[in-house]
C-alpha cells in the first residue's frame, strides 16, 4: 500500500515537472535585437554602494559615478583638468569678483522640465545654506551670492578672488521644481540633464541607468549602464574574468593589477590619479620640529621600491604636492634622494649621534625616537610604514610603528597627536586643493601646523590669479619651499587603473575616475 | 504555556541586555562618526553642527535611555548616511539573509546527516575515516578561501555559475514559477543563491558531522538498540528509527545553533559574494561608521538567534516525550 502512495507521489511530481516550461521570458521581448553586435547593456563593477544621489551631497566615489552620468555641471573637467563647457556654453570674467556663465538653450532634465538659470541658482543657494549640510560647501565659501540675470545667464558674485571655483564648477545641477517640492526625494531618485536617467536602486546590490535618448548632446551608445556593488577586490576582478561584469576601476589590489596586465582577454589601462599618498610631519613635536631631522628621514625614503615592491607599479614615486594630472605640473622642484650618508651628516649636523655605540642616534643622552602612524584601511599602508620603520631603525633612528582604524587615525591627527603619519588627499582637481588647505597656517587640515607666511602669501596669489601660466608659476615656487622645509613628503601619486574586457570598446578613461566617457561605449556581443 | 511564558521573559531580558551591550561599545569605540561621515575636509564648525543635529553631544545615559526608548516602541533611529530609518533598512536586507542561511542549512544537513550515519555505523573503517577527514578540512578551512575556490572552478573556469549578486527573492521566484508553470525563474533565482550557499553550508556541514556521527555512536551503543537487533529488526530500521531518533536531541540543539551562527556567521560569505544581506549591511556600516544601522542590524540578528534558541527549547518536547511531562 504504502508503495503504491509512493509511486503515485512520483508520477504526481513527474507529470507537474513535465508540464513546467523553461523559458526565458524576456529574451522574447528583446528578440529582435539579435543582430545586432553590440549588447544593450554595461556590467561595471564597484567596490562600495552608494550613499546619497544628489550631487550636492554625493562625497563617496560610487554616488559620484552615478551623478555624473545623470546630470551635467556648469562645466566638465578634459583629462588635464581643464574646464570645459557643459551646461554653460561659455563664461566671462568681467572683473575678479564676477563670474557669468551663459547657459545652453536646449537642456531638459529627464522628467522634461527645461532647465533655466533658476535652477543653477537654487543648486548653488542650497550647497552654500549651512543647514542643507552639503560636502561640498568648503569648495563654494567664496561665493557671496547667486543671481539670475535672464533664463539662460547666470552671475556668481565672490567675496574674493577665487580662481579654483570654475574646476569645481562640474558639481551637478539639480531641477529646483522637485527639489523644493520634496528635498530628499532626489538622494534616492535622482533627476538630472544627464547622458543616463535613473531607473532603480537595489540597495547593497546594484545602480540600474538607462540611457537618456533625448539627451542634448546625443544619446549614449548602450541603452543601459548597470553598476553592481561587489566589495571584495579579488571577487570583483574574479567577475570580470568570469564575464559576468565589463568593466571595474581602481580601488583595485596590486596583485590583481600585476596578474590582469598579463591576461591578453582584458585591457588594463593605468594612468596617474588626482591623488598623493604622503608623509605628515608634526612640526609641533620636538623632535620633527627640526627641519635637519626631517631632511634625514626624507633622505632614507626610497621612493622606488615603495612604488615597485609594494605598489607594483600602480601608484608611482612622487616629487611634489603637484599631481601629474594637472596642468600645474611641475617636474623641475628639488626632491630628497635616497642617501643613508647624506641622512647621517644631517642628523650629525642637528646634533645626533651614535655616542654609546647601541646603534641609536642620541642628543643630549636622549635617543632620537620616531612613532610612524597610519590607518588600518590601507594594507599598502601599513607596509610603507614598516618597511620605512626598517630603513629609519638601520639608520640610527628609534622608530616604532603605529597603526589604528580611519575615525581613530583622523581624530589623532586633527589633535595633533603623531609625529610622521603616512595618509594621503584625494580629488586635487586644482592645485589650490593640493595645497591651501594643506600648507595655509589658518587651515584645520594643516595638521602638522606648518607655518610660513611666504607660502601662506603664494596660496593667497595662487586663488586670486586667473591666469592659468601665471598660476602654473606660482604653486611651483610652493611646491619648492615646502619640499626644501620638508612640510610634507609626498611619496607617491596615487594611479589610477581601469580593467575592462577586450569587447568593450570606445572608454577613455579620465583621471579622476570620472565615468562621463561610458556615453561612447558599446560591448561587442 | 508557564514554560514558554518563561522562556519569552527570558528573551526579553536577553535583548534588552544586547541593546544596552551593543550600544556602550559603539559609543566606547574610538573614532568620531561626524569626522568620519564628513570626510577630511570637513570644518571643525561642520563637524559640531552635525553632532548637535544627530544628538552625539548628549550624555551617554541620554543617549542611551533614549536609543531604548525608541527600541520598545520599534523605532531603531535613523541610519547617518542614508538618511532612512534602520528598521527599513535592516528589514530590507533581511530576506536575503534568511534565504542564504536557509538554504544552506539544508545542504548543511544533506550533507551531514548521511556521512555522520554512516561514519557511526562504519566505525573505524575507512569510510569513518574519510568522513572525518572532510569534518578536519571543512572546520579549518577558512570560508573567504573556499569562497574563491569555488568562484574560480565555477565561474571562471567552468563559466556555469555567476561569481557574485542575489538574483532577486528566490520565495518570489518560486511563486513565479508555480503560476506561471515556467521553471525559468527559480532556477534564474538559485543559480546566483548555490556558490555562496555551498561556502556556508560546507563549513557547517563540517561541524553537524562530527555531531551526528558522536551522538550516534553514544545511542548505538545502547541496550535497546542491541534488543533490536536481536529481535531481529533490520539494520537500516535500528539505524534510522531506533538510534538516530533519539540521538536527535544534541543534534537538533547544534542545529539551532549552527542556524545562528549561519545568520550572524554569514558576513564573510556574505561579503565575497557580494550577497546584500544583513552581515554585510554591518561590515559596511562599520566602516562609515554608522552606528545607528550596526546597532540594528546587531539586534535583528540577536533576536532571531534568541527566537532560534526558543524553537528548539520547544522542539525538545516533540522529539522526546519524557520532556513534555
Amino acid at each position: 500500500m504504502k508503495d503504491r502512495i509512493k509511486l503515485l507521489f512520483v508520477i504526481c511530481v513527474v507529470a507537474v515537472l513535465a508540464a513546467c516550461s523553461f523559458s526565458n521570458p524576456e529574451e522574447s521581448i528583446s528578440s529582435g535585437d539579435e543582430g545586432a553586435s553590440y549588447k544593450n547593456e554595461i556590467k561595471v563593477g564597484l567596490d562600495v554602494d552608494a550613499t546619497k544621489l544628489d550631487p550636492r551631497l554625493a562625497s563617496d566615489s560610487s554616488s559620484k559615478r552615478v551623478t555624473e552620468v545623470v546630470y551635467n555641471g556648469l562645466i566638465r573637467l578634459n583629462a588635464n583638468l581643464e574646464a570645459m563647457p557643459d551646461l554653460a556654453e561659455s563664461w566671462e570674467n568681467p572683473d575678479e569678483l564676477t563670474w557669468i556663465f551663459n547657459l545652453r538653450k536646449d537642456v531638459k532634465f529627464h522628467d522634461g522640465e527645461e532647465l533655466t538659470a533658476e535652477d543653477v541658482k537654487y543648486t548653488f543657494d542650497t550647497i552654500l545654506d549651512p543647514a542643507f549640510q552639503s560636502n561640498s560647501l568648503a569648495l563654494f565659501s567664496p561665493i557671496t551670492s547667486v543671481e539670475v540675470i535672464d533664463d539662460y545667464k547666470v552671475q556668481f558674485n565672490l567675496s574674493q578672488p577665487y580662481a579654483p571655483l570654475l574646476s569645481y564648477l562640474e558639481i551637478g545641477i539639480v531641477p529646483k521644481h522637485l527639489a523644493e517640492a520634496d528635498s530628499e526625494s532626489l538622494t534616492t531618485k535622482p533627476v538630472g540633464t544627464g547622458p543616463y536617467k535613473f531607473e532603480s536602486w537595489d540597495k547593497n546590490n546594484k545602480i540600474v541607468l538607462t540611457a537618456n535618448k533625448e539627451y542634448w548632446n546625443g544619446a549614449p551608445k548602450t541603452d543601459k549602464l548597470v553598476y553592481f556593488i561587489i566589495p571584495d577586490n579579488s571577487t570583483r576582478v574574479a567577475s570580470l574574468e568570469s564575464g559576468d561584469i565589463d568593466f571595474i576601476h581602481s580601488p583595485l589590489s596590486a596583485s590583481d593589477v600585476e596578474r590582469m596586465r598579463g591576461n591578453k582577454d582584458f585591457v588594463t589601462e593605468e594612468k596617474e590619479g588626482v591623488g598623493y599618498t604622503y608623509l605628515n610631519f608634526n612640526m609641533k613635536n620636538d623632535k620633527t620640529a627640526d627641519l635637519k631631522v626631517r631632511q634625514a628621514i626624507s633622505h632614507l625614503i626610497d621612493k622606488e621600491t615603495i612604488s615597485k615592491a609594494i605598489y607594483r607599479g600602480m601608484d608611482k614615486p612622487a616629487k611634489s604636492p603637484l599631481i601629474p594630472a594637472s596642468w600645474a605640473y611641475s617636474d623641475d622642484v628639488p626632491d630628497f634622494e635616497y642617501s643613508p650618508e647624506k641622512a647621517k651628516e644631517l642628523l650629525k649636523e642637528a646634533g645626533y649621534e651614535d655616542t654609546n655605540g647601541d646603534g641609536i642616534v642620541e642628543k643630549n643622552g636622549v635617543d632620537l625616537e620616531i612613532e610612524l602612524s597610519t590607518h588600518t584601511e590601507d594594507p599598502n599602508r601599513i607596509q610603507v610604514v614598516e618597511y620605512l620603520q626598517n630603513e629609519l631603525s638601520k639608520n640610527g633612528i628609534k622608530t616604532s610603528v603605529t597603526t589604528t582604524e580611519w575615525s581613530t587615525f583622523s581624530n589623532n591627527m586633527m589633535e595633533g597627536k603623531y609625529q610622521v603619519a603616512l595618509l594621503g588627499w584625494l580629488n586635487l582637481f586644482d592645485p589650490d586643493r593640493a595645497t591651501y588647505n594643506q600648507f595655509h597656517s589658518s587651515s584645520g587640515n594643516n595638521y602638522g601646523k606648518y607655518n610660513n607666511p611666504k607660502v601662506d602669501a603664494l596660496l593667497e596669489e595662487g586663488r586670486k590669479t586667473n591666469d592659468q601660466a601665471k598660476r602654473q608659476e606660482i604653486y611651483k615656487e610652493i611646491a619648492t619651499i615646502v619640499n626644501e622645509e620638508v612640510a610634507y613628503n609626498v611619496l607617491l601619486y596615487q594611479g589610477y587603473v581601469v580593467i575592462h574586457s577586450k569587447k568593450l570598446v570606445g572608454f577613455e578613461s579620465s583621471p579622476n575616475g570620472s565615468f562621463f566617457n561610458m556615453v561612447n561605449v558599446q560591448v561587442e556581443n | 504555556m508557564k514554560k514558554i511564558m518563561n522562556k519569552l521573559l527570558q528573551l526579553i531580558l536577553v535583548l534588552l541586555g544586547i541593546t544596552i551591550l551593543v550600544f556602550s561599545l559603539l559609543y566606547l569605540i574610538p573614532g568620531d562618526p561626524a569626522v568620519t561621515l564628513l570626510g577630511q575636509d570637513a570644518t571643525q564648525e561642520e563637524i559640531n553642527r552635525f553632532k548637535e543635529q544627530m544628538g552625539l553631544n548628549d550624555s551617554y545615559i541620554d543617549q542611551l535611555t533614549r536609543y531604548i526608548g525608541g527600541v520598545i516602541q520599534g523605532d531603531l533611529g535613523k541610519s547617518y548616511i542614508q538618511n532612512e530609518s534602520v528598521v527599513d533598512i535592516v528589514l530590507s536586507t533581511l530576506p536575503a539573509t534568511l534565504e542564504l542561511a536557509i538554504v544552506a542549512l539544508i545542504i548543511a544537513l544533506l550533507i551531514a546527516i548521511p556521512i555522520g550515519i554512516l561514519s557511526a555505523v562504519k566505525r573505524a573503517t575507512w569510510i569513518d575515516y574519510l568522513g572525518m577527514i572532510f569534518a578536519q578540512i571543512g572546520v579549518s578551512m577558512p570560508v573567504f578561501w573556499l569562497g574563491l575556490l569555488l568562484i574560480l572552478g565555477f565561474s571562471i573556469h567552468l563559466n556555469i555559475l555567476p561569481s557574485f549578486g542575489r538574483g532577486g527573492s528566490v520565495f518570489e521566484a518560486l511563486i513565479k514559477t508555480i503560476t506561471t508553470g515556467n521553471l525559468y525563474y527559480i532556477f534564474e533565482s538559485l543559480k546566483y543563491l548555490i556558490l555562496p550557499a555551498l561556502t556556508l553550508g560546507l563549513m557547517s556541514a563540517a561541524f553537524i558531522t562530527r555531531m551526528v556521527r558522536a551522538a550516534m555512536l553514544e545511542v548505538l551503543q545502547m541496550d535497546y538498540v542491541r534488543t533490536a537487533d536481536a529481535k531481529g529488526v533490520s539494520d537500516s530500521m535500528i539505524i534510522i528509527k531506533h538510534a538516530f531518533r533519539n540521538a536527535l536531541i544534541p543534534i537538533v540543539t547544534i542545529i539551532g545553533l549552527q542556524f545562528g551562527n549561519l545568520l550572524g556567521g554569514a558576513i564573510v560569505t556574505e561579503t565575497i559574494f557580494a550577497w546584500p544581506g544583513v552581515g554585510r549591511l554591518i561590515i559596511t556600516a562599520i566602516s562609515q561608521r554608522d552606528f545607528t544601522v550596526v546597532q540594528g542590524g546587531v539586534l535583528v540578528i540577536a533576536f532571531l538567534f534568541a527566537v532560534i534558541n526558543l524553537i528548539v527549547d520547544l522542539l525538545y518536547t516533540l522529539i522526546n516525550p519524557r520532556i513534555r511531562s
